[in-house]
């Protein structure tokens, strides 16, 4: 039974996992851009949340009202510059090493380099739980699993069914030739760069949701969400939503059954073993 | 319709062409022949937009459009069928098709162009659903040209079009350039089988090391034993 | 070079440690030694990542994963088992190297791996450890280890002076590992590996065992200046150790200071420790990391080559940019201190290095020979000697004149054929690239191989330099099975090639190019040896007068005859030509061909592939033609070129129409 609701907890967890990896997964995949600095948005959004709702006094899900286009706009900045300096996907990775550096720390000036948590009175989701049976699931977790369903889907929706989805996904597949069609690589790039950014807000919002915020938290996401990316498959939304639940369900058994420990080994050998055996990823129905 | 003027291009340091001048005219089918490495790919991919010329005019009814960005030479009429297809190949057949269709100016007549390539391919129309990458060459090939229709051009550059394709399914590539052509459309093509490209053609271009050697009727140049003789190095 | 350098590392070291004992005397406080003691704390961390990463361009993010291990190797033993500290020094080295030899075992086995997934592959790898290190109680247990201080000798004098003296050792040694490393075949082994792994490896190089080399020189270095670093600090951490600090800091400081030179990490890292404390002096300190992120991303999009080579163009300048305000500012007694003045003097150093040279200077230093070079005058070949020693050549080497046909066939003797090529097929998913080809090439011939685009040929060099295997069918080279070689092995048996596309190594002069070839060959050469006999194959393809250029200075015309050399040097059995005339205007062609003649004459075999046949036909003692995977024909080219299959495959009809 503790080794089901590990599991089950774990795999919502991976929710949250799944909306940290999805933006960076489909910008890396389609604009060959590996950026770090999606993980300082990340970390902008979370406080953010944690500052407008405690100053405003209002649902912390509401501040996306907010954050959401605030980071659209950095996000989409940030993909314009990449596109004028014409950086490589390797020298975005070093370039927005640094940019995630500038983002922790500038964080940590404003906000001090400490723990900090919404007050219970602002954030009713924290302490509750659903109790279904013998299970009990916390609310922010729930939430957050709730909200990766519905972003990975409608990235899936939006890549499958509108031409601005088809075009970034030929384009990912051959760049010349979607250029010769028409496709606008600039325009959608910096859309797509934008929507990414977006989702950085809602992950945001969703680990101070659930989370005492602090400036270096960004560490502790890199290893896991890489691990997501790569394993769903680098480009693919729905590969991002399912590794994500299998990461997090795999922690939560190793967790219990194992230790606590192990769960990182774990993944990271998992990583490795997706990286010789699939190197496409491992939810990729069929090879090209 | 299309006049290519003074056109050089290249690689890195490589150059590629050099002084390329050539035009096609509203409703004809012209061919561009030469060995392997002449520049032939090269010359289409500038007319396309892929690659950029160093030098020279490419002028479609009379504007020059060589210095647009690359995306915007579909906007006035060109589309390519690339050397090797290059179909999207996580897609499927349909959304390959639907890309075609991408410029503003197609994409309103998407249907009934996807009904005329159905009806010139009626195998893509069974395929739909199925990933590009997953098809046989002749299919691929054949969605590379519906891809080139559904953007409804006026001129359609078509390179290397039966290169590595059972005969049979190249009688049934060249049989469909046909009516295309009959459809009105002007096609620039780019063929190593020179005696089947030099066949249907109403004029032709030798492309050698770079250059334009020779030009005149296909006809002539089919009869020439000039032309042999260089395309086999004797 | 080597022993002078020995000496040169021996005397810094010897004078580093002195100042530990004189400082009294001196009228300095401790405070310098903290100061000098993070420097070369710093130095020798930025030393460990660029072995690796600047030298092979493997770009590493773990570089707290090494602090990390021996920090706590030695917090555990020192701390908890009582261990004395100078013996878990060696423990804390040996385990770090073992983590580092694991990650490269793993990383560099992967296929294709890129330098992104190994970024992030070593990204991941601190994160593992600290996750480990925080809930392991027997680690750390999210507590933090003490370290207790050492009993200090007398002789030493205090704690400080004792890290001091350590961090002297540590570092001098690391510094004089990486100098080794860049001026043995190591380090020409790892720059080209960073250049074009692919064509080093075709060349002879051993890249796996290179990187392995590389990586465990790194983890070592990484552990021993980490377990100082637990000493140091005195109460280990994991947000001491496993944070992103320690990366950020030794990148920041390898692509300033540069990356492709044993000085380059001290550099940098002397100028970062500096501003990192004026920064703290002044109460910036949180901004410190605002400022070297800012530094990255600017010098990698700008300058991404760093100091060294521009203190290598002008030395002067800058060396002067950086004593003349200590000096004034010194005699003006003016500044916080050395301190101060120092940061004084490295920023208004750093603004000179970064200045462009002006236009007329330009010319004087171009004109200079190359650093990394020999020097022009002693080794610049006339042309009178170019001439000479391409003649002599064959003359050394008794082997059939290229069109003697008679000659060819004699050397189909008992021995084994030069290449035989057994009913090989290659598929790729389902496409199939050749089917059933067999072949055989004997030596001394120049086989001229062509086909329609898709033909197979490619796929055919591939599979004889052992990039690629076969599906089904065996390749034999000199007799033996190349199906379970490496690359570099193939090399080793004696077939060379080119690419179409050249690819020199971009950062060494044209001789240094040919020189690397040299080195990795069956009988592995120095340096010096190897530049010297670079030049006979400069000579050979008529290059000698280019032997000082970059490659980026020369046309492609003479990069094309640079991969000609290169491949030469490997003394090759068969040399395999890929397209070397395309994109050559006719006189090149001409003059290129007169090349390929000059090497066959020399009695190496030739493999041309090429689409002009023009050129083919003249060249070539026989034509194979391959069409959709298949050999199609093969023979005299004349008459292989009327075979009607042949030229239905070129013109679409039949010979006679």
């Amino acid at each position: 039974m503790i080794v089901i609701q590990a599991a089950i907890a774990g795999a919502l967890t991976g929710g949250l996992f799944a909306v940290m990896s999805v933006g960076l997964s489909l910008t890396w995949g389609m604009l060959r851009v590996i950026n770090l600095a999606h993980f300082g948005l990340i970390l902008l959004g979370a406080y953010l949340t944690f500052q407008l709702a405690t100053d405003l006094a209002i649902d912390p899900i509401l501040t996306l009202v907010i954050t959401v286009p605030l980071l659209f706009l950095a996000g989409a900045t940030m993909q314009y510059a990449f596109d004028r300096l014409a950086l490589g996907e390797f020298n975005s990775l070093i370039v927005s090493f640094g940019l995630l550096i500038i983002v922790v720390q500038v964080v940590s000036n404003l906000w001090s380099a400490d723990f900090q948590r919404m007050d219970a009175t602002v954030n009713p989701y924290a302490t509750r739980a659903l109790t279904i049976g013998p299970l009990a699931f916390p609310l922010p977790t729930l939430v957050a699993f709730a909200f990766a369903v519905v972003i990975v889907g409608s990235a899936h929706l939006i890549l499958t069914r509108t031409y601005p989805g088809r075009a970034l996904r030929a384009f990912a597949q051959d760049r010349p030739i979607a250029s010769a069609y028409g496709i606008d690589h600039v325009r959608l790039g910096t859309l797509l760069a934008g929507a990414t950014g977006g989702t950085a807000a809602a992950a945001g919002m969703l680990f101070a949701l659930g989370s005492a915020v602090i400036p270096t938290a960004p560490f502790e996401w890199v290893g896991i969400v890489f691990a997501v990316v790569i394993l769903g498959g680098i480009g693919d939304a729905v590969g991002t939503l399912l590794a994500g639940l299998l990461v997090g369900a795999v922690s939560g058994i190793v967790s219990v059954v194992v230790s606590p420990a192990a769960a990182p080994l774990v993944i990271f050998s998992a990583v490795v073993l997706a990286l010789m055996l699939r190197p496409n990823g491992v939810f990729v129905r069929r090879s090209p | 319709m299309l006049e290519v003027v003074g056109l050089d291009a290249g690689y890195g340091q490589a150059l590629a062409l050099e002084g390329v001048a050539l035009r096609v005219e509203s409703g004809e089918i012209v061919s561009v022949v030469g060995p392997n490495g002449a520049g032939k790919s090269t010359l289409v991919n500038v007319v396309a937009g892929l690659h950029r010329a160093r030098a020279g005019a490419i002028r479609m009814d009379g504007v020059d459009i060589g210095r647009m960005a690359g995306h915007r030479f579909c906007d006035r009429g060109i589309a390519i069928v690339p050397e090797g297809r290059r179909l999207f190949p996580r897609m499927s057949v349909r959304e390959n098709l639907d890309l075609g269709a991408y410029r503003r100016g197609a994409r309103a007549e998407r249907e009934a162009t996807l009904e005329w390539v159905h009806a010139l391919f009626p195998r893509l129309a069974e395929r739909g659903k199925q990933l590009a990458g997953s098809l046989s060459g002749g299919e691929q090939q054949m969605v590379a040209i519906g891809r080139a229709l559904m953007a409804r051009p006026r001129l359609l550059l078509l390179d290397e079009p039966s290169l590595g394709l059972a005969p049979v399914i190249v009688d049934e590539v060249f049989d469909v350039m046909r009516s295309i052509h009959d459809a009105g459309v002007s096609v620039l093509l780019v063929e190593q089988n020179i005696d089947r490209a030099l066949a249907i053609s109403s004029r032709a271009y030798l492309l050698l090391e770079g250059r334009v050697t020779m030009t005149g009727p296909a006809a002539e140049l089919r009869a020439s034993p000039e032309l042999r003789r260089t395309v086999l190095g004797l | 070079m080597i022993r002078r350098g020995s000496l040169a590392f021996l005397a810094a070291a010897a004078a580093l440690a002195l100042l530990a004992f004189v400082r009294d005397a001196l009228g300095f406080p401790v405070f310098y030694l903290v100061f000098l003691s993070s420097i070369w704390f710093w130095t020798a961390q930025a030393t460990s990542w660029n072995i690796l990463s600047g030298f092979s361009g493997y770009f590493s993010f773990g570089q707290a994963a090494l602090v990390g291990v021996g920090a706590y190797t030695t917090a555990v033993l020192v701390g908890r088992q009582d261990w004395p500290f100078l013996a878990t020094l060696p423990v804390a080295g040996m385990l770090a190297m073992i983590l580092a030899l694991a990650v490269g075992g793993l990383a560099f086995r992967l296929r294709s791996l890129r330098g992104e997934i190994f970024a992030l592959l070593t990204l991941a790898v601190p994160f593992i450890l600290a996750s480990l290190a925080r809930i392991l109680p027997a680690i750390d247990g999210g507590q933090g280890v003490v370290v207790p201080t050492p009993d200090v000798s007398d002789i030493v004098g205090g704690f400080q002076e004792l890290l001091y003296l350590l961090g002297v050792a540590i570092t001098v040694g690391a510094l004089f590992v990486a100098f080794l490393v860049q001026h043995s075949r190591i380090g020409w082994g790892l720059f080209a590996i960073r250049d074009a792994e692919d064509v080093a490896e075709g060349l002879g190089v051993p890249t796996f065992r290179l990187k392995m080399l590389a990586i465990g020189a790194s983890g070592l270095i990484g552990g021993l200046a980490g377990s100082v670093f637990a000493l140091q600090i005195g109460f280990v951490t994991v947000e001491a150790v496993f944070g992103l600090t320690i990366p950020l800091f030794v990148i920041v400081m390898c692509v300033l200071g540069g990356r492709d030179h044993w000085a380059g990490p001290l550099i940098g890292a002397v100028i970062v420790v500096t501003l990192q404390d004026r920064l703290a002096a002044s109460g910036f300190e949180g901004w410190s990391m605002v400022i070297l992120g800012t530094i990255l991303a600017v010098l990698v999009v700008l300058a991404p080559d760093g100091l060294v080579t521009r203190i290598r163009r002008r030395p002067i300048a800058v060396g002067l940019a950086v004593i003349v305000p200590i000096a004034v500012l010194t005699l003006a007694d003016l500044g916080d201190g050395l301190i101060d003045r120092l940061a004084v003097g490295l920023a208004i150093a750093v603004v000179v290095a970064f200045t462009p040279i002006p236009a007329w200077t330009r010319a004087w230093v171009r004109a200079r020979p190359s650093v990394r070079g020999a020097t022009a005058a002693d080794q610049r070949v006339t042309t009178a000697d170019r001439y000479l020693v391409g003649t002599t050549v064959p003359a050394a080497r008794p082997e059939p004149t290229p069109v003697d046909p008679a000659a060819t066939a004699s050397t189909e003797g008992p021995g084994p054929h030069a290449i035989e090529v057994v009913q090989v097929a290659k598929r790729y998913g389902g496409v199939r690239a050749l089917d059933g080809v067999s072949l055989r090439i004997e030596a001394g011939e120049l086989v001229g191989l062509v086909g329609p685009n898709g033909s197979g040929k490619s796929t055919l060099i591939g599979l004889l330099s052992g990039v690629l295997k076969p599906t089904s069918g065996r390749i034999l080279v000199a007799g033996r099975d190349t199906a379970d070689l490496e690359p570099h092995r193939v090399a080793h048996l004696g077939v060379a090639r080119t690419y179409q596309i050249p690819k020199p190594f971009e950062s060494m002069t044209v001789r240094d190019n040919v020189a690397m070839a040299k080195m990795f060959g069956r009988q592995p050469v120095g340096l010096e040896e190897a530049r010297h006999a670079a030049e006979r194959h400069l000579a050979l393809v008529g290059l000698a007068d280019r032997a000082d250029h970059r490659p980026s200075g020369i046309n492609l015309h003479e990069r094309q005859l640079l991969e000609m050399a290169r491949a030469l040097a490997t003394e090759p059995q068969v040399l395999m030509l890929d397209e070397a005339l395309a994109g050559l205007n006719p006189a090149e062609i001409d003059q290129a061909v007169a090349v390929v003649r000059r090497i066959h004459a020399s009695g190496v075999t030739i493999v041309i592939v090429e689409h002009l046949l023009r050129v083919v036909n003249q060249l070539a003692t026989r034509i194979v033609v391959l069409d959709q995977g298949r050999l199609l024909a093969e023979g005299e080219p004349t008459i292989v070129m009327q075979d009607p299959a042949v030229v239905s495959a070129y013109l679409g009809r039949p010979a006679d129409a």
